[in-house]
């Protein structure tokens, strides 16, 4: 299991945009990868539903974790979304 | 939980339901999602416009039928006060190739979206609520579903 901890970049946290863009990053890693808040509350992170869910703000401190060939890759992958502020869009 | 949440129940007043619409389009439909927030004085009508833009920029369908559309960051100021409005079609909106039966239009000021995206999200993460909130037919049935149920 390898794991990454990361602080949310975007400035209205993840919600609908940066979720939808983080889900979406997600289901297309290859490996399945959950997504936990800082309350313990794990979730597919593939699943848009579920990231929402987490209602995590900007600023906020997030785990994801996978297991298996490739997960380093797609953490890596992962962490660098987080990292964006993905509401930037003008 | 100690966050102060308002319970989307609050935030949907009834004249923002409308369980038995069509639209032709996607565009169409958030104008629906709209006009429920117009008609409670929730938003300016320039917000409608930014609900749209917000669309072309990315897709707010969620999953389970359901959409969410709302204004970009640049519209907050076109908000008055955070609401919900509720769009029911029941023969489903072509959502840029997604099947929606719902759509949940939001307004929210500052970062009132958060809390009320997950506790919207958490609904529908239960297949069994998500199918009976598509399948709902009277405000009553709609308000049950949409109770929190964060105790649990």
């Amino acid at each position: 299991m390898s794991e990454r901890t990361v602080t949310v970049a975007s400035s209205v946290g993840l919600h609908a945009r940066p979720a939808s863009l983080f889900a979406q990053a997600a289901a297309k890693v290859g490996v399945p990868v959950t997504l936990t808040n800082a309350a313990g509350k794990s979730v597919n992170a593939a699943s848009i539903l579920g990231v929402l869910s987490l209602g995590i703000g900007h600023g906020e401190t997030v785990t994801i974790a996978a297991e298996g060939d490739g997960a380093d890759a797609a953490l890596d992958t992962l962490a660098e979304v987080l990292n964006t502020d993905l509401d930037k869009e003008e | 939980m100690s966050e102060e949440t308002t319970p989307l129940t609050e935030l949907l007043a009834e004249a923002s339901i409308d369980l038995d619409a069509s639209a032709a389009s996607r565009d169409e439909a958030i104008r629906l999602a709209g006009a429920g927030l117009l008609a409670v004085g929730a938003i300016d009508e320039s917000y409608v416009d930014a609900m749209i833009d917000r669309e072309n920029s990315v897709s707010t369908f969620m999953g389970e039928g359901v959409a969410i559309p709302h204004g970009t960051l640049a519209a907050k100021d076109s908000v008055k006060s955070d609401a919900l409005s509720l769009v029911r079609f029941p023969a489903g909106v072509d959502w840029d190739g997604n099947d929606v039966r719902i759509a949940f239009g939001i307004a929210a000021k500052g970062n009132g979206h958060i809390a009320l995206l997950s506790q919207l999200a958490t609904v529908l993460m239960d297949p069994e609520k998500a199918a009976a909130l598509r399948a709902a037919e009277t405000t009553e049935q709609v308000y049950a579903l949409l109770e929190s149920d964060e105790d649990e």
